[in-house]
C-alpha cells in the first residue's frame, strides 16, 4: 500500500544527462521491493507483495553525471515469469537478488533466473549485480558470503551483501551498478541517447504542443 | 479488540450520527506505529445514503426473504457500514438467494461449512500443518516431489507435517504442484495487511493461510497465485467463521478467478487489459495512441489495479467501499441460481425483462441487459481504470514522454482517489463505450 505512496518525490521532468534502465529480479519475498524502497525513500517497512510489476524512479549525482535510474521492480513467484520476460527489453543493468538466509532463493538464481537473463536480456552487454539480502539476521544465515561470490564470478557480475532493514550496502548496491554501467561504453550511448532524446522531446512539446514521437 | 466485538454492539445509531473516521479504525484497527504510512481514508457512513443496520434488519421479511432493491439502492449511494459488511458481502456475492428463507439459508450454511471441513481434512491428510494454526513459509517439497527437510515453520511441529511422500514415489502431478504452492501461500500472507491490527496474531494469519491454501486445491486450475492473498484478507477480517470466510472468497474469485490463470504465455488479466485498451481506443483515442507511441499499448501499468482490485491505491476501508459498490452495480438477480446450477435455463436472454424485475439489477449490470450487451461480460473494474486513466487524461498526454512517465503520474492517485467519483466516471465511460460500439 505505501509503496506506491513513496514513489520518488523527484520530478522525472528534471534534467539529467544519463538515464538507465534497471531491474530487479529474483524469488519471491527475498526483498527487491524492500532494497528499492530503502534505497528510494528513508523508510524501513514491511511490504505487500509486488503484484506483477512496479516501478521506481530515482535522481542520483554518480561520477560526476546526473542519473536518472527507473528501477523496475518485479513479482517474485515463478507463474508471473511469463510477464518479467517482457521487463529485460532494453535494460542497462540487472540486480539478481537472493536472501541469504533461504538456500532455495541462492540455488534459484543459477538455476534459473541467470538463464532467464541469458535468455531475454537484449543487452548483451548488460551489468549485473548479485546481491544476498537479509544480513541483519546473521544467525539465520546458510548462504556464506564465499558462496555468494564464487557464484558472482561464474555470472561475471558484481557482487554484494546487504541489508534492506539496517539499509547496510543498499546505496552502494544502485551506484557501483551505475558506476559499471557508465564504464560500457554501448550502454553509456544509449544511456545518453534516452538523456538527449527528453531533452529534445521537451523542446518538442514547447513548439508544437504534443504530436507523437516515436520511442 | 476487532472487528466482530462491535458486532454485537446494538448502539450504532449513534456511529451513524457521528460519523467520524475515528470510529472506523475501531472496525479495523491499524497498528499504532504504522498510521503514518496508510493512505488516508475517506469513506464515511453517511445518514440516508450508507447502509445502516437498522435498515439492514429492516429489509428482511419475517421468514427471511430480503428486498435486494432496497439494499442495492443504499449500497450504490453510500457503502456499507463496516458491522455489517460481511453478511451483506453474501448476498452481493451470491452466496445466497435473496428470496430464500432465514431456514433456507441456515441450511446451505451448514452444508457449505461441512463441504469446507471435508476439503480441510482432505488437504490436512497431505500436508498435516493445515489447520495446525501453523503454517510453512518454506518449500516442503521439490519440483519432483521430494520432500525438503530443512524447512521453516512458524513454531514447532511434527516431523511429518508436511505429509509422508506418496506410496508408489510418483507422487500424482497435482499434489506436488499444490504442495509446491504452500509456502508461496505463507510467504504472501506474513506480508498481507501488515498495517493492520488483526493481522497480528498469528492464528489470524494461519486462518487466512488454510483457507487460500484449501481453496488452491480445490481450484487446481487456477492454484495459488500472488493477489489472491490481498482478495481473500477482507473476508477473513469481516466473517468470524472460516468456513463462510472461505466461501465467501470463493464467490468473488468467480468474478476474478480468470485474472489468476497463468499459462506459459500470459497471465488472465491481460485479456482485461484489452479490453481495457479497446475502451480507451474508442472512447479517447488520442490518449491510447499517446500510450502505444510509449510502448504502453499493453497496458501493463493497470496490472496491479484490476489484479488486486485497487488495493494498493486505496486504504483498507476505502477499498472495501469500492468493492461493495461495485458488486452492487454489477448485481445480477440470477446470480445464485447461475453459480449454483450452471445448467439451468435461468439466463438472461430466456427470460422477459420487465420494469420490476430491471429493479433487481444493479445500475451497471441494468444497462448491460437494456442495451443486450450480455454475451461479453466486461466487469466494471475495467471502467473504473478506465474513469482513472481520463481523469489523468491531461497530463498524460503533455507530460508523459516514457512509460515511467506515466506509471509515475498514475503512482500519484495513492491515496488521492476518491471512490464515489471513480465510479461515477466508470458509468459515464461505460454508457458512452456502449453507445458507440453499437454504431460501430
Amino acid at each position: 500500500m505505501a509503496s506506491t505512496g513513496l514513489s520518488s518525490s523527484n520530478s522525472s521532468s528534471s534534467s539529467y544527462d544519463l538515464s538507465f534502465k534497471i531491474l530487479l529480479i529474483g524469488d519471491s519475498g527475498v526483498g527487491k521491493s524492500s532494497l528499492l524502497v530503502t534505497f528510494i525513500s528513508n523508510s524501513v517497512e514491511d511490504l505487500s507483495p509486488t503484484i506483477g510489476v512496479d516501478f521506481k524512479i530515482k535522481l542520483l549525482t554518480v561520477g560526476g553525471k546526473k542519473l536518472k535510474l527507473t528501477i523496475w521492480d518485479t513479482a517474485g513467484q515463478e507463474r508471473f515469469r511469463t510477464l518479467t520476460s517482457s521487463y529485460y527489453r532494453g535494460a542497462q543493468g540487472i540486480v539478481l537478488v537472493y536472501d541469504v538466509t533461504r538456500r532455495e532463493t541462492f540455488t534459484d538464481l543459477s538455476d534459473i533466473w541467470a538463464k532467464e537473463v541469458e535468455l531475454y536480456s537484449t543487452n548483451q552487454d548488460c551489468v549485473k549485480m548479485l546481491v544476498g539480502n537479509k544480513v541483519d539476521k546473521e544467525s539465520e544465515r546458510v548462504v556464506s558470503k564465499e558462496e555468494g561470490m564464487t557464484l558472482a564470478e561464474e555470472l561475471g557480475s558484481l557482487f554484494l551483501e546487504c541489508s534492506a532493514r539496517t539499509r547496510e550496502n543498499v546505496e552502494q548496491c544502485f551506484e557501483e551498478l551505475a558506476l559499471k554501467i557508465m564504464e560500457v561504453p554501448s550502454l553509456l550511448e544509449e544511456g545518453s541517447a534516452v538523456g538527449k532524446r527528453n531533452i529534445l522531446k521537451q523542446k518538442q512539446v514547447h513548439h508544437t504542443s504534443g504530436g507523437g514521437c516515436c520511442s | 479488540m476487532g472487528f466482530l466485538m462491535c458486532k454485537e454492539d446494538n448502539g450504532l445509531g449513534c456511529l451513524m450520527k457521528n460519523s467520524a473516521s475515528v470510529e472506523l479504525d475501531s472496525y479495523f484497527p491499524v497498528r499504532h506505529q504504522r498510521q503514518e504510512d496508510v493512505p488516508k481514508t475517506r469513506f464515511k457512513p453517511r445518514v440516508g445514503k450508507t447502509l445502516s443496520p437498522r435498515r439492514w434488519n429492516a429489509a428482511f421479511s419475517q421468514d427471511g426473504q430480503l428486498d435486494i432493491a432496497g439494499v442495492l439502492r443504499r449500497i450504490q449511494r453510500g457503502g456499507i457500514h463496516p458491522s455489517i459488511k460481511g453478511a451483506v458481502w453474501e448476498f452481493l456475492l451470491g452466496c445466497y438467494d435473496p428470496n430464500s428463507t432465514f431456514e433456507e439459508r441456515n441450511e446451505i450454511r451448514q452444508r457449505r461449512r461441512e463441504q469446507y471441513a471435508a476439503w480441510k481434512t482432505e488437504c490436512k491428510e497431505m500436508a498435516p500443518v493445515i489447520g495446525s494454526g501453523k503454517f510453512i513459509t518454506a518449500a516442503i517439497i521439490t519440483d519432483d516431489g521430494q520432500p525438503i527437510i530443512e524447512t521453516s515453520v512458524n513454531g514447532n511441529l511434527p516431523d511429518d507435517f508436511g505429509g509422508k511422500p506418496s506410496d508408489n514415489g510418483s507422487a500424482d502431478k497435482r499434489v506436488i504442484q499444490w504442495k509446491r504452492s504452500l509456502h508461496q501461500i505463507g510467504l504472501d500472507v506474513v506480508r498481507t495487511d501488515r498495517i493492520l491490527v488483526f493481522y497480528e496474531t498469528e492464528k489470524n494469519q494461519a486462518k487466512l493461510w488454510d483457507i487460500l491454501a484449501v481453496y488452491s486445491w480445490f481450484d487446481g486450475d487456477i492454484g495459488y497465485v500472488q493477489g489472491m492473498n490481498d482478495i481473500c484478507s477482507p473476508m477473513v477480517i469481516l466473517l468470524d467463521d472460516e468456513a463462510d470466510a472461505f466461501w465467501c472468497f470463493e464467490r468473488a474469485m468467480r468474478r476474478l478467478r480468470e485474472n489468476f490463470r497463468c499459462s506459459t504465455t500470459s497471465v488472465g488479466v491481460q485479456s482485461q487489459l484489452s479490453t481495457l485498451a479497446q475502451i480507451i481506443k474508442t472512447i479517447d483515442p488520442k490518449l491510447h495512441q499517446h500510450l502505444e507511441e510509449l510502448d504502453g499499448g499493453e497496458y501493463l501499468f493497470a496490472f496491479r489495479m484490476l489484479m488486486v482490485l485497487f488495493r494498493r491505491e486505496f486504504s483498507f476501508v476505502d477499498s472495501l467501499y469500492l468493492w461493495e459498490v461495485m458488486w452492487a452495480m454489477e448485481y445480477n438477480p440470477n446470480m445464485y441460481l447461475l453459480y449454483e446450477e450452471p445448467n439451468s435455463s435461468c439466463q438472461n436472454g430466456s427470460q422477459k425483462i420487465n420494469n420490476k424485475l430491471l429493479k433487481l439489477y444493479g445500475k451497471f449490470e441494468r444497462k448491460n441487459v437494456q442495451t443486450g450487451w450480455t454475451e461479453q461480460k466486461t466487469a466494471l473494474a475495467v471502467f473504473v481504470v478506465a474513469s482513472v486513466l481520463e481523469t489523468k487524461n491531461k497530463r498524460l498526454l503533455k507530460e508523459a514522454k516514457g512509460l515511467d512517465d506515466v506509471v509515475q503520474i498514475l503512482g500519484e492517485l495513492t491515496g488521492n482517489m476518491d471512490v464515489k467519483k471513480a465510479v461515477k466516471g466508470a458509468l459515464k465511460i461505460h454508457k458512452k463505450y456502449l453507445s458507440k460500439a453499437k454504431k460501430s
